[in-house]
């Protein structure tokens, strides 16, 4: 531990957000800037038969209207990732244009975009523009939409497959297992849909500079140089050197952030055709349609278990809505990111998943915290709490009778799973010892006891999920489809006067990188943090990066940082032997200067780095300057793990539920900020408790989404929810030079299930057994009548 | 969505009839509507501005009348479009005789919504029908009455 | 139609649309940026700024019906550089991640010590209802107020 590295330093970046200083993208004003607002189909299938502008294009202030007939019309944005069906037969990837053309695939898409010199303007006209449409039926659920006569999102194939998958042991080997199964217990339910919701809407400025031939796209986005390269290279064939994407504050992402949409590839193509920037911010209507969804998986499992209540087998066949387009990250959702985490913490010898990913008359579906990975701890905390329950034994044993031992990576080698995967280290039952010694779990059983007599519903849930972040070493995602490498991008400038600028390809979207990356830099170097600048976010100055999902920043992207600090540092060492005229290996680095070993000569950081600049006096051959950039590619995943308990207590009149604690024990590894993941943690089991308790995406029979407002859309507010108690245990990572594991995801992932036991526990002397998320009064209360 | 419901009138089934049929009363006694235009036989468009608590809107389209079974019933089928997303109903309305010449008008439909009517509306639009279906029959009420007094 | 209102201590005088909501005044007309919009249904709390000194949602006033009110929003929490104990609270126990809903906490904060100087956490959660975090799950929203009550109390 240094000086910074494992304290909780306050935050530097939030003096800016604090004071109203932050600045977003539709904080930004450019000159001459025009407003765009798009006119979008309200059916969620339908044939455009015509679309007429002719009235929005005589409109008081309108610019220029675009429809798909105006040469942006042969454009589309790229899918990520592909997934081949089992068959071989290469994955369905219909184009998905900028504007729809000929038919609308979901509620939202977009047939018009009206630019106008004000935003009431343009939205005054989009009024004006008449679009003929002829409604078709649609299909939204993902198992409907592999039904034989399903409307067909596609009619390019014969049904609405867009790939299928499995993964794990052979079929008939677990179907066999589980015939011999001392007791299997089966679940089917749907892992309901949900709309992300990061506070700050979308929002883009594109701005074509005539002269230079060059473009600007302000975004709020979590990966900017992701954005150019599909933009260019994918979207629209524009060349990527005269493209400059810059996205700096940005409102939250929790995966909607990820993704190239349509909007920032038409604003800019639109952009040049007027010669003037562009903004549209999405309102939150807007957002609900088109922002990407999360989830959505029709699940069917079985598990089977021996007389000790060991795990023999587990099956699950899932269908996986994909929405009407496949989504940048897409397809890799529900298999690579979801199917390589079906052996949980657990022994289980024989696993198969077997994924059927259908296209629905709906936005798409996507990474949304967690992605994959919860819907995956889900089922599993689930499944094998109501196998315990099944089978009368307690849930906190089965845990302990099939978990994996302990293991550090380094000693004892990792742990091979059953589905491809390689845990790094891990010790589960340490962490699910804390978790029930902070609940007091005996005497809670005895409080429930007493409480039941009274009429009074309470219940424990716990989870114990595992999860696989720090995405990814880049030949493991290439053969797995992804169309893109995964390492990122760290580059350590020293400036002459020893004050050191670092660009980082990771972006911050709340994480609080600007701190984090400033406390490890500055301990490596021992410099004060304020030396440091952390600098992400604009594609001209960081030179490149792959940014900010699945928890990766600091395992993936801090390492390529510190590889550019060892560069410095060995780079120093020639300079400071040269100026203290002693040998490279007499010296040692600390506390901010070489000092030749058992000596008081010395040189300090800011003299090795004046020099380096003022190479006067210099090492012969060495080149001046030092500046490094760095790419870290990882050798494994990473696997933080942990154990999330909650206590409910169920209204026994009403079927509401209240959450009166949740305890969270989190093994993220080595920890840099402990207050930073702590408040990683909290959030995310917010939006964990969301989706047990609350959220829900619903589309009507007719593709019409009823839940498109906040009226309607149920998010967890600050009476819902109760203070998060939070512990750690530390098994760092082996595989990286911090040893951290990622902690921006967990909560969201072990929560849910944690919530969905307790109330399931909490009814359990009635025989409930399983509850359909959201847990909403109405549904709890029919459960228990039932 | 379902809409259902009944009105007593103080009118015999074909006094009921005859001032439904007639495009002039249609017009003045049905909320909202601004122009009724004859299309063709028991075929109008409709434009008209629905404003009611949140919900809020100029619609255009048509309105045609089928099934007719004079003195008995009809099925009213309502096509309109309007920015903040479309509606499409069809409504069959059944006219029972009552004793003293009065008539129970049953009502039993389905009305489809889209777009923001459907995602942002639909929770509070069964109100909004059903404010509307009895602005209708008071006006129609309102029309008995002076229809009697001339 | 022009209004004339006091925004921060500096009095403004602007010719405006009259469908202008309040948030668009200040953001589009003044420049303050700090007052966020998160969602088109008063839901969210984003656009939090006092009026009058009550704290209220800027989406739902029209510009025009703040005609002659004095308006304080994020930016004008801060005195001579100095945070408001509130915002120094928030920085202390990590009250914001993506800081968009920040302005509104802060805002809706001041309100809720306002009306009452010792809050407990009931009440405090009570008070953030009609305001969306994605980000924090309330935790430390909860924590920096109280922190920002002991502060004021002192």
């Amino acid at each position: 531990m240094g000086n910074f590295i494992g304290k909780s330093v306050k935050r530097r970046e939030d003096a800016r957000f604090l004071k109203g200083a932050g600045k977003y993208t539709d904080d930004i004003k450019l000159p001459k800037m025009a407003h765009a607002a798009f006119v979008r189909s309200p059916y969620a299938h339908a044939k455009i038969l015509s679309v007429k502008t002719e009235e929005a294009e005589k409109a008081d202030g309108v610019v220029a209207v675009f429809t798909a007939k105006d040469g942006c019309g042969e454009f589309g944005v790229p899918c990520g990732w592909q997934v081949d069906f089992k068959n071989g037969e290469t994955m369905r990837e219909p184009k998905h244009p900028l504007l729809a053309k000929d038919k609308i695939k979901h509620l939202g898409e977009a047939v018009a975009i009206v630019i106008a010199e004000t935003l009431e303007q343009a939205r005054d006209a989009v009024e004006l523009v008449e679009v003929d449409y002829e409604e078709l039926p649609s299909v939204t659920d993902p198992k409907k939409a592999m039904e034989e006569g399903a409307p067909l999102v596609h009619d390019e194939w014969e049904n609405n497959a867009a790939f299928d998958w499995c993964i794990g042991n052979d079929r008939a080997e677990v179907e066999a297992a589980l015939e011999k199964a001392h007791h299997v217990t089966e679940m089917e339910y749907r892992n309901q849909r949900l709309a992300p919701n990061a506070m700050e809407p979308r929002s883009y400025i594109a701005d074509y500079d005539v002269n230079g031939d060059k473009w600007t796209l302000y975004t709020s986005t979590q990966n900017p140089h992701l954005i150019r390269l599909l933009l260019c290279a994918f979207a629209l064939g524009i060349p990527e050197h005269k493209v400059r994407v810059v996205s700096r504050d940005v409102g939250g992402g929790f995966g909607s952030k990820i993704y190239h949409y349509t909007e920032e590839a038409l604003l800019t193509w639109a952009s040049k055709e007027i010669g003037r920037p562009i903004k549209w911010t999405s309102d939150r209507s807007e957002a609900f349609l088109t922002d990407a969804h999360g989830r959505d998986h029709v699940v069917k499992s079985k598990m089977g278990f021996d007389k000790d209540g060991k795990i023999v087998a587990h099956l699950t066949d899932e269908y996986c809505g994909m929405g009407a387009y496949l989504s940048t990250f897409a397809p890799a959702v529900p298999t690579y990111l979801h199917g390589t985490l079906f052996q949980g913490v657990y022994t289980t010898p024989l696993i198969h998943l077997n994924v059927t990913a259908p296209f629905t008359h709906t936005v798409p579906v996507d990474a949304y915290r967690g992605a994959g990975r919860p819907e995956a701890t889900y089922l599993l905390e689930r499944i094998i709490s109501k196998g315990a329950q099944e089978m009368g034994m307690d849930p906190a044993e089965i845990r302990f009778k099939n978990f994996i031992p302990p293991f550090d990576g380094v000693e004892e080698e990792g742990y091979q799973t059953q589905v491809a995967l390689q845990y790094d280290s891990g010790n589960y039952e340490k962490a699910l010892k804390r978790g029930l010694e902070m609940l007091g779990y005996e005497d809670f059983r005895k409080e429930q006891e007493k409480a039941r007599k009274k009429g009074k519903l309470l219940g424990v849930g716990i989870s114990t999920y595992i999860e696989g972040c720090g995405i990814a070493p880049s030949a493991v995602v290439g053969a797995l489809g992804a169309r893109a490498g995964l390492y990122e991008v760290g580059q350590v400038r020293v400036q002459p006067t020893g004050k050191v600028s670092v660009f980082t390809g990771a972006h911050s979207h709340g994480q609080g990188h600007e701190t984090v990356f400033a406390q490890f830099v500055a301990d490596k170097l021992g410099i004060p943090m304020d030396d440091v600048e952390i600098e992400h976010g604009d594609t001209e100055q960081v030179a490149f990066g792959m940014g900010t999902y699945g928890s990766r920043s600091l395992a993936v992207g801090g390492s390529a940082i510190i590889k550019s600090i060892d560069k410095i540092l060995e780079k120093g060492a020639k300079i400071a032997a040269h100026k203290l005229e002693a040998a490279e290996e007499d010296l040692e680095y600390l506390d901010g200067k070489w000092t030749v070993k058992g000596t008081d000569k010395s040189i300090s950081f800011g003299d090795v780095s004046l020099t380096a600049y003022v190479p006067h006096d210099y090492p012969e051959g060495l080149e001046p300057g030092l500046d490094f950039s760095s790419f870290y590619d990882p050798s494994n995943f990473t696997y933080p793990f942990g154990t999330h308990i909650a206590v409910v207590e169920v209204d026994a009149d009403t079927g509401a539920v209240e959450l009166q604690r949740f305890i969270a024990v989190d093994d993220v590894g080595n920890v840099m900020n402990p207050m930073i993941v702590d408040g990683q943690i909290q959030g995310g089991v917010a939006q964990g408790v969301g989706q047990a308790l609350l959220e829900e995406v619903v589309y009507d029979e007719g593709g019409q989404m009823i839940t498109g407002s906040y009226m309607d859309y149920a998010m967890p507010r600050a009476d819902d929810l109760p203070m998060i108690e939070t512990d750690r245990t530390t098994t760092p990572c082996p595989h990286n030079p911090l040893g951290v594991k990622g902690a921006g995801e967990a909560g969201a992932i072990g929560s849910t299930p944690a919530v969905v036991n307790a109330v399931v526990d909490a009814l359990a002397h009635l025989g409930v057994t399983d509850i359909q998320m959201p847990l909403k009064p109405q549904t709890v209360w029919r459960a228990m009548q039932n | 969505m379902k809409i259902n419901g009944n009105y007593t009138l103080n009118v015999t089934p074909a006094v009921f009839w005859e001032m439904v049929m007639d495009p002039n009363v249609l017009e003045k006694v049905t909320p909202g509507i601004k122009e009724l235009k004859e299309e063709g036989p028991d075929k109008y468009e409709a434009i008209s501005q629905v404003r009611v608590g949140p919900v809020k809107g100029n619609f255009n389209g048509n309105l045609v009348i089928k099934d007719k079974v004079p003195h008995e019933s009809c099925t009213l089928e309502i096509d309109q479009k309007s920015k903040m997303g479309n509606v499409i109903a069809e409504i069959v309305m059944k006219m029972v005789p009552l004793e003293d010449d009065k008539t129970d008008i049953q009502y039993t439909g389905e009305a489809k919504m889209s777009g923001t009517l459907a995602s942002m509306g639909q929770r509070i639009m069964s109100g909004v029908v059903s404010t509307l279906s009895k602005q209708f029959f008071k006006s129609m009420e309102e029309e008995i009455e002076k229809r009697d007094k001339n | 139609m022009e209004i004339t209102l006091t925004v921060n201590g500096t009095e403004f005088t602007r010719d405006i649309e009259p469908r202008l909501s309040l948030t668009q005044f200040l953001r589009e007309h003044l420049d303050l940026t700090g007052t966020h919009i998160g969602c088109d249904t008063s839901g969210c709390g984003a656009c939090t700024v006092t009026l009058n000194g009550d704290a209220v949602k800027s989406c739902t006033i029209l510009a025009v019906q703040a005609n002659g009110s004095e308006v304080t929003t994020i930016e004008g929490m801060a005195k001579n550089g100095e945070m408001h104990p509130i915002q120094a609270a928030f920085k202390e126990e990590h009250g914001l991640q993506c800081g968009f809903c920040t302005p509104g906490m802060v805002m809706v904060a001041a309100d809720i010590l306002k009306h009452n100087s010792k809050p407990s956490e009931e009440d405090i959660r009570h008070g953030l209802k009609g305001n969306f975090c994605r980000c924090t799950g309330y935790h430390n929203i909860i924590k920096s107020i109280q922190h920002a009550a002991e502060t004021i109390n002192k």
